[in-house]
């Protein structure tokens, strides 16, 4: 019998979110180890038409679509019920989510629905000797690693952060699989929450997506302090982060708050400034191509991972690096 | 949520001094109230490691059936004279000390303070955690009469009050019972770790015969650099206990850092082979008010008593502590009742906690020694060196073969000479006699 | 003023985790001297509910899953203003997954809901121990009971017509979500600021005893759904995380800063990281 591995697509407002390839990208590696399974999507929403055509283009063989007024807006009821109604009735074997806000918050009531394991906010996916999903997260804190296995319920769910997989590149040349197109079976008065009105963050920085972070933890010393931390980011075209003591202090907004408890990021140049480094930080950076570290204390944890390091003062370290950056760009538009 | 706190008595800190009160006067009947600022009784407190069963026993006294969590009884101890690269012993180890329960424990504070506030509260005093006392509470006559503390609806009154609120002592201040504040030559500054290590391991380097022995250590001269002060290692169940305890002053005179000093100490070539392997479990740092007979707070005013390390009641030469707070607090305890017997809760009243505490070996010893805490600060070479001296003096006793024993000793002694002048050594040893009280 | 509001918030006790090291020669956890807390999450969630009974008059019922310790947990509810304090606590109920939990979460709350219905039910956003973020929303889905997650504020609560105005952040902003009571929401720590308890509150959280169940009473926990046996998921192993191998760290002070900022962007020239963004 043909094992399915499914994904799904997080989208909003026709909009997919990159951790729905991620994930996808993920599927087609566990589908190499599974004997005769194949890769499936999910999608949900009004007018998702165009993205269905992109989950094609990026490797999938069949999707899963349910088109309704009524998914124009996440809510968890009819998102919920209308997927646990498709895993009813299709059995998939795997079912990965985005650790989303929504993602989150979806997956925990479909597996509650369709009483299986869910193994949140994932690092790896591998299928091990027994054919089994192996899903591997931190715990504790980020302290400890553990691999989580689901044996005797199907499907065995997994939500997985963005970032912590790599993007994949869709297929030049794909063709156009299976649409299963299946009803909602739910009116709008079915569903007792409104969504009133969203109100947009302040123009957020996409942190998770971003080539260049520069972050700052407790030795930043205030609000302030990060200053110099946005005129080093904008000289690099880069964003700004922060560790959770920075966050909790409230020199910068949670947004920017990158580790366990924040975001998972992977740009090319991370530069970490004041902070100490504790385990819980490390896991959300160790995807860094390149980690630069600046902290007064030499024995700072942040050291153990960082590709350079300069034991300094922040506050002297970093603005004249800004100058040098400023100073190299500018002789490079000379040339 | 209007109605008025009130208790028989308040105890301001759940450590030694102020569980034993509570306990003391529990036990007699009384509402007690502890108000203590941590977590739980003990999570701010740190010791050296050592416990005294009499004066335990002496507040409760079935104690030994309350499964109290020592770690080990004390079957040997001493002091061992350190100089940078050698050792003098000089332990004592004895069958005698094998008695059941053990005149001494080594124990662990934040375990043994959280028993001991358990025990206050079989006897139904209420434990009130996470609250600071902030100031006293006072009737038109200027009787204290209860306590202010940080929380919303927070005032708590009782007729009379017992602070026990150790070496950071501003109730007391406020009270107007004590002045001082914590000059930096009145007070020590006591760092230390507790390092897990294997049960075996450890009764194996100590030498020890199974859980029920354990070795109580106290270590002068190179620890502290030479500097007045000492150091201490104590073996527990499954863990260590080593520290350092030197003035405040010194450590800001030379320009220390508390812990680089604790650092050095643990790298000693004698010290090393003990810790081997060894997870930091405990890091902590307290101060100790070394303020000696004389410069001791009042003890008492109307409707207020102090007792423990709020009062300066540290025995420093013999590492004592915890016994004076605990027979202080009982006292101070005992006193409570009669009070309330008496229904006087004034200062002269209160008077008979000084004169239980004159006749006991709480102010007997601190009057003793009244004048070590002068004598070390005067003679900062004492530790230094008649510790070289010794280390020195074994090294040349030890390897004198082939010289007459005659030449050994004169060279012996020549080397103190070089040391010091022998007038130097005759006022050192005079001023060492007088602060021993003799 | 209207009727009175009943408010239950599950909580968690957990280790601290910003407390929790590792042994670096073994990689072992260090469990022993780490601080055993209440969720912070549902610190905030305990002081939302200790709002509305300002608000409403009425009751707050702290309830949790699992050890005998966790009674310190519900203590500290008490002191921060619940009034009556529950700890489903059983060897029975030993290794739960989400599930098994979500279940002995929900089939307690029914039972409470027996003598007193509730308007609300809070939970923390996550357990700062696992992270999962899975328990509240299977407990609303058990209950059939209209689910918000990651609520950071409340712009409006109408007991008297059942429904309430709830702002949910996710990562592009803030949902203005409506829903009808009762409802269920798991909260951010914006939620409500942590206020200091009074003191007649320590006092009775001292003296107070929370009530402990069992598997079996007062109610009867289905035995196929909890413990092992109602948890699909097992732990397979458990491994430190590997570090990756540290580069240079030059000290600034030594070199001088601004050699020193010259070779740290020599390294990452050679890295080539910014050869992207330089164009």
């Amino acid at each position: 019998m043909t094992s399915r591995i499914w994904t799904y697509i997080e989208q909003e407002d026709g909009r997919a979110h990159p951790v729905s390839w991620e994930l996808l990208g993920a599927a087609l590696k566990l589908s190499r180890d599974l004997p005769d399974s194949v890769v499936e999507c999910v999608l949900l929403g009004e007018h998702v038409e165009p993205i269905i055509d992109q989950a094609f283009s990026f490797g999938a063989s069949r999707v899963y679509a349910i088109d309704d007024a009524v998914l124009r807006h996440y809510r968890n009821l009819p998102y919920s019920a209308g997927i646990s109604n498709l895993i009813q009735q299709h059995q998939p074997e795997i079912f990965l989510v985005g650790a989303t806000t929504l993602g989150r918050d979806l997956a925990s009531s479909i597996a509650t629905r369709v009483s299986t394991g869910l193994t949140a906010d994932c690092t790896e996916l591998a299928i091990d000797p027994k054919k089994i999903l192996a899903a591997t997260r931190p715990t504790f804190g980020g302290n400890l690693m553990a691999t989580i296995l689901c044996k005797t319920r199907r499907p065995q769910m997994a939500t997985v952060r963005p970032r912590v997989l790599p993007t994949p590149q869709p297929l030049t040349e794909w063709k156009r699989g299976e649409v299963i197109r299946a009803p909602l079976g739910m009116r709008e008065d079915d569903v007792a929450v409104k969504l009133l009105r969203f109100v947009a963050g302040e123009a957020e920085e996409e942190i998770e997506y971003a080539d260049v972070v520069v972050a700052g933890g407790r030795g930043v010393g205030g609000a302030k302090g990060f200053a110099l931390l946005r005129e080093l980011a904008d000289a690099l075209g880069g964003v700004v982060g922060a560790s959770r003591p920075a966050v909790d202090a409230g020199w910068i907004t949670y947004a920017h708050q990158v580790g366990q408890t924040g975001k998972t990021i992977r740009p090319k140049l991370y530069i970490a400034a004041g902070i100490s480094g504790a385990i819980q930080h490390r896991v959300g950076v160790a995807g860094s191509d390149f980690i630069l570290a600046i902290n007064s204390d030499p024995n700072a944890p942040i050291f153990h991972i960082a590709d350079f390091g300069i034991v300094g003062d922040l506050n002297t370290v970093v603005p004249e690096l800004t100058k040098q950056i400023r100073a190299a760009k500018a002789a490079q538009k000379h040339d | 949520m209007t109605e008025k706190l009130s208790f028989d008595a308040i105890v301001v800190g759940a450590g030694p001094a102020g569980v034993s009160a509570a306990i003391t006067m529990a036990s007699k009947g009384l509402h007690v109230a502890v108000i203590e600022r941590g977590r739980f009784a003990g999570s701010k407190n740190l010791f050296g490691g050592v416990l005294y069963t009499s004066a335990i026993g002496d507040v409760l006294p079935d104690f030994a059936k309350r499964n109290p969590p020592f770690e080990r009884p004390v079957t040997e101890q001493g002091y061992w004279l350190m100089s940078p690269d050698s050792v003098v012993r000089l332990m004592h180890k004895s069958q005698a000390y094998k008695v059941e329960p053990a005149e001494a424990y080594t124990a662990l504070r934040a375990k043994f303070d959280a028993w001991y506030a358990e025990q206050a509260a079989s006897f139904g005093a209420l434990l009130i955690p996470k609250t600071n006392v902030i100031d006293l509470i006072r009737d038109a006559q200027g009787r204290v009469i209860g306590v202010q503390t940080d929380r919303p609806q927070g005032d708590v009154y009782a007729p009379v009050v017992i602070l026990s609120e150790g070496v950071n002592n501003l109730l007391t201040q406020k009270a107007g019972l004590s002045k001082v504040d914590l000059p930096p030559n009145l007070v020590a500054l006591s760092v230390k770790e507790v390092i897990a290590l294997p049960q075996a391991a450890i009764e194996q380097r100590f030498g020890l015969a199974g859980a029920k022995e354990g070795v109580a250590i106290d270590i002068f001269g190179d620890a502290t650099l030479g500097l007045p002060g000492t150091a201490f290692l104590y073996a527990n169940k499954t863990s260590v206990s080593i520290g350092v305890g030197m003035l405040l002053a010194e450590f800001v005179q030379h320009k220390l850092r508390p812990h680089e000093v604790l650092a050095r100490f643990k790298n000693h070539p004698v010290i090393k082979p003990y810790l081997q392997g060894g997870e930091q479990l405990e890091y902590g740092a307290h101060l100790i008010p070394e303020f000696g007979y004389d410069r001791m707070p009042k003890l008492l005013a109307d409707g207020v008593m102090v007792a423990g390390d709020a009062a300066g009641m540290v025995d420093a030469l013999h590492r004592e502590g915890t016994n004076l707070a605990m027979t202080a607090g009982k006292f101070a305890g005992l006193t409570a009742v009669e009070a309330h017997k008496a229904q006087d809760f004034s200062a002269r009243f209160l008077r008979m906690y000084r004169r239980k505490l004159n006749q006991s070996f709480v102010m007997k010893d601190l009057k003793q020694y009244r004048r070590m805490g002068d004598f070390l600060g005067e003679s900062p070479h004492f530790m230094k060196t008649y510790v070289d001296f010794a280390n020195d003096a074994a090294l040349r006793y030890f390897s004198a073969h082939g010289m007459a024993k005659r030449d050994m000793e004169k060279e012996i002694v020549n080397s103190l000479w070089q040391r010091r002048s022998f007038f130097g050594v005759a006022r050192d040893m005079m001023k060492l006699l007088r602060g021993m009280g003799a | 003023m209207g009727r009175p509001i009943h408010v239950i918030v599950a909580v968690k006790q957990v280790p601290d985790t910003s407390n929790v090291r590792i042994n670096p020669e073994t990689g072992t956890l260090i469990r022993e001297g780490v601080p055993a807390i209440l969720n912070p999450y549902e610190a905030h969630a305990l002081e939302l509910a200790v709002q509305l009974k300002n608000t409403f008059g009425g009751r707050i019922t702290v309830l949790t899953m699992g050890p005998a310790g966790a009674t310190e947990a519900l203590r500290e509810c008490i002191e921060q203003g619940a009034d009556r304090a529950i700890l489903v606590s059983d060897r029975k109920f030993a290794a739960a997954d989400t599930l098994a939990t979500s279940y002995v979460i929900a089939t307690a709350i029914e039972a409470i809901q027996r003598e007193t219905p509730a308007d609300l039910l809070l939970f923390g956003k996550q357990a700062i121990d696992g992270d999962t973020a899975q328990v509240g929303p299977g407990v609303a889905t058990r209950l059939n009971l209209p689910l918000i997650t990651c609520a950071c504020a409340i712009e409006s609560f109408d007991l008297d017509n059942r429904l309430a105005i709830v702002h949910r952040r996710v990562e592009r902003g803030i949902e203005v979500l409506q829903t009808p009571l009762p409802a269920l929401f798991t909260v951010e720590k914006e939620i409500a600021p942590i206020s200091r308890a009074p003191l007649p509150n320590i006092i009775h959280a001292a003296r107070y005893t929370p009530e402990i169940w069992s598997a079996t009473a007062p109610v009867a926990f289905d035995m196929a759904q909890i413990g092992i046996k109602g948890s699909p998921t097992i732990v397979g192993n458990a491994h430190t995380p590997p570090l990756k191998k540290a580069g240079p760290a030059i000290t600034a002070a030594e070199m001088g800063v601004e050699r020193a900022i010259a070779e740290a962007l020599t390294a990452i020239d050679k890295a080539g990281v910014l050869t992207g963004s330089k164009a």
